[in-house]
């Protein structure tokens, strides 16, 4: 007499194994993520202090304070950014792996057995399939925090500067009164302000054109190479680096200028950090170059 | 194709997300005559009637024309001024610096027309502008005060004057108050943490005083002659209107913020600490221990008889007694906050929020709802 059980067991599809280190990790992104979110006054009078801070530190130059910022950001994100390209590059490999292609095109109609042997290969290889977008949404929090960091820090309008005080005095930090104005020129862009250069009678958003061309550039470098022209990491990458360029502009266009030093600059360090990582790929700008 | 408009939607919901990050960056700017009242709030300047709240006209800005990349809105958020002539002088706050001056007489398809316009400036116009005498002095964030001529009849204006007030060196000078004249001379207050004189004939500036923190507010004329102002650094100061001597006779718990309001002997001013000063100028004293009504307050107070109004930025409206008693007059809704300065018009207080359903108040001189507007 068969056993019931164990033949429920047998037709019982596998369930992916649990990774407790991978499984805590992804929990803690989360963690740390609503608790970002839930206390976002916070997040944004921490980074409005450091902001100033800097600015402070190098004779009161909001680019450069921006900047700077940025670097601290990248290098307090480098690795986060590194485990992104590591687990990036490691799904990259896997669409152009041998049976990686055997199991798509062996269950392309049994979708729930496709899910499952693509399981079992994440779990051989040791990827997690979250590895790749937590580190990015971490820095999420980071990033909406700037969007009003910058607009209260630089105070173009009144109630920025009644809500700095109120950030800068929470830390009880910067010695607000001798503070205030700032100074928010740029290399003569008032970083409050979206940004126009007046070329033959046309405003011109020139900051935001070398958001858009810098944000192309670096997913250009950054897209890793792929032999199989059905690689949909590829696919995503190579839709990425046009609508990414063209609403990083858009955004850029309307936003105070310091913004766009922001993206410009994270843009840079992010091709130097891919660069020293030995990840660029140059071939990618010329057109029609052999990818290496 | 599904994984595309996936993608296509994320990066369009996180824009979305991006744009919603910066919330309020300015108050409404607030005037009125005694038939229509001009608020000034964000992205249009409705003018309303004061007899019910109806609608009279909007002002986006101007019309037409093509314009590259001409995405960035338009941000009204400055005082509009009516001229002596009638026209409503409104300035546009955002980088693309103009200021116009609409016929509220003349209105077409819900829009006023516009006699004439000024975009000759470097900087964002917060500071409304004061006419005197024909001529318009508005200060401006780029350190300059700009003299316009009214009577020229020219649709686009020029400068007939630019008076730079930025010393060299200075940094920046940020000009956000409506400038005060004695009828001799012009006073300027800065956010480079000073307080000048311009002789009105001459343009040149008479003197020009430091004083230890920004001034965002404007001078007030006391009752004896002298000039009051406050600053961020928590002092209220003196001023000769002549010399431009000056001293401190007060310090406060906060930044002073607002314009001072001289009635009489009596000056009243409040900080952003929420609390409200009531200073005797020919006694040189406090008539009372400042008050706290429940939170900051920015906007100058209103002199309504034997009271003295004050917004606050819970929303709350507040009579101070001329002993110094404070009672709640009106409670704007929860969550809302007032930063303008109210306005007393058509027999009524009107009163301007941010984060309300509706944008402007009309309350009675018991401190009663009228109507409120929110806009159409």
């Amino acid at each position: 007499m068969k056993n019931p059980s164990n033949q429920t067991q047998a037709q019982r599809p596998e369930l992916p194994q649990i990774n407790p280190r991978e499984t805590f990790k992804t929990f803690a992104v989360i963690a740390l993520l609503v608790l970002a979110f839930s206390n976002f006054g916070f997040v944004i009078d921490l980074v409005v202090n450091i902001l100033i801070f800097i600015y402070q530190f190098v004779g009161e130059s909001f680019g450069v304070a921006i900047i700077l910022l940025t670097v601290l950001i990248r290098l307090i994100t480098w690795p986060l950014n590194a485990q992104q390209m590591k687990g990036a590059k490691a799904m990259q490999d896997l669409q152009n792996d041998k049976e990686w292609l055997a199991i798509q095109k062996k269950y392309a109609k049994d979708r729930e057995k496709l899910a499952q042997e693509q399981m079992r290969l994440y779990r051989e290889r040791n990827i997690n399939v979250f590895g790749s977008c937590l580190p990015t949404l971490i820095q999420f929090p980071i990033l909406f925090a700037l969007i009003p960091s910058i607009t209260y820090a630089i105070g173009s309008y009144p109630l920025s500067i009644l809500k700095l005080s109120k950030s800068l005095e929470a830390f009880g930090l910067q010695d607000v009164v001798s503070l205030i104005p700032l100074n928010s020129k740029f290399l003569g862009i008032d970083m409050g302000l979206p940004e126009r250069t007046v070329i033959f009678g046309f405003g011109i958003p020139v900051l935001a054109l070398i958001v858009g061309l810098t944000t192309y550039i670096q997913t250009k470098l950054t897209m890793p190479p792929s032999a199989n022209p059905n690689d949909q990491s590829a696919a995503t990458g190579r839709m990425m680096s046009i609508y990414m360029p063209v609403m990083l502009f858009l955004f850029s266009v309307n936003y105070a200028s310091g913004l766009s030093v922001y993206f410009v600059a994270s843009n840079i360090l992010s091709i130097i950090q891919y660069a020293m990582m030995g990840k660029v790929n140059w071939r990618n700008l010329i057109p029609g170059g052999k990818k290496s | 194709m599904r994984k595309k408009n996936f993608l296509f939607v994320s990066i369009l919901l996180l824009a979305a997300l991006l744009s919603g990050c910066t919330g309020a960056i300015a108050w409404p700017g607030l005037s009125a005559t005694d038939e229509a009242a001009y608020l000034a709030n964000t992205t249009t300047v409705y003018a309303v009637d004061l007899s019910d709240g109806r609608q009279l006209w909007t002002f986006s800005g101007e019309r037409g024309g093509f314009s590259l990349f001409n995405t960035n809105p338009s941000l009204f958020v400055s005082t509009p001024v009516v001229t002596q002539e009638g026209l409503v002088i409104i300035l546009d706050s955002s980088n693309k610096h103009v200021m116009y001056a609409v016929d509220p007489n003349d209105v077409t398809d819900g829009a006023p027309a516009i006699e004439w316009k000024f975009d000759a400036v470097d900087g964002l116009w917060i500071a409304p502008p004061l006419e005197v005498n024909g001529r318009l002095f508005a200060p401006n964030s780029d350190g300059n005060v700009y003299v316009l001529d009214l009577t020229d009849g020219k649709s686009e204006k020029q400068a007939i004057e630019v008076i730079q007030v930025s010393q060299p060196g200075e940094g920046e000078s940020r000009l956000w108050a409506q400038p005060v004249t004695d009828g001799e001379r012009l006073f300027v207050t800065s956010l480079d943490k000073s307080v000048l004189a311009i002789d009105l004939e001459t343009y040149q500036i008479a003197w020009h005083a430091d004083l230890g923190g920004a001034v965002p507010g404007g001078v007030a004329l006391g009752g004896d002659g002298m000039l009051y102002v406050g600053s961020l650094a928590k002092q209220l100061e003196r001023f000769d209107p002549v010399t431009g001597e000056h001293q401190p006779v007060l310090d406060t718990n906060g930044w002073i913020w607002g314009t001072p309001v001289a009635d009489g002997d009596n000056l009243y001013f409040a900080d952003v600490d929420g609390y409200f000063y009531s200073y005797n100028t020919a006694e040189q004293r406090l008539n009372w221990e400042p008050v706290q009504p429940d939170a900051s307050i920015t906007a100058s107070p209103l002199v309504i008889g034997d009271r003295v109004l004050v917004a606050t930025e819970s929303g709350g409206m507040y009579s101070i007694s001329a002993a110094g008693e404070v009672d709640l007059w009106f409670q704007g809704q929860e969550g809302s906050q007032a930063y303008t300065t109210p306005v007393l018009a058509g027999g009524f207080v009107l009163v301007a929020y941010l984060e309300s359903d509706y944008y402007l108040v009309a309350l009675d001189d018991e401190g009663d709802e009228k109507w409120t507007f929110a806009g159409r």
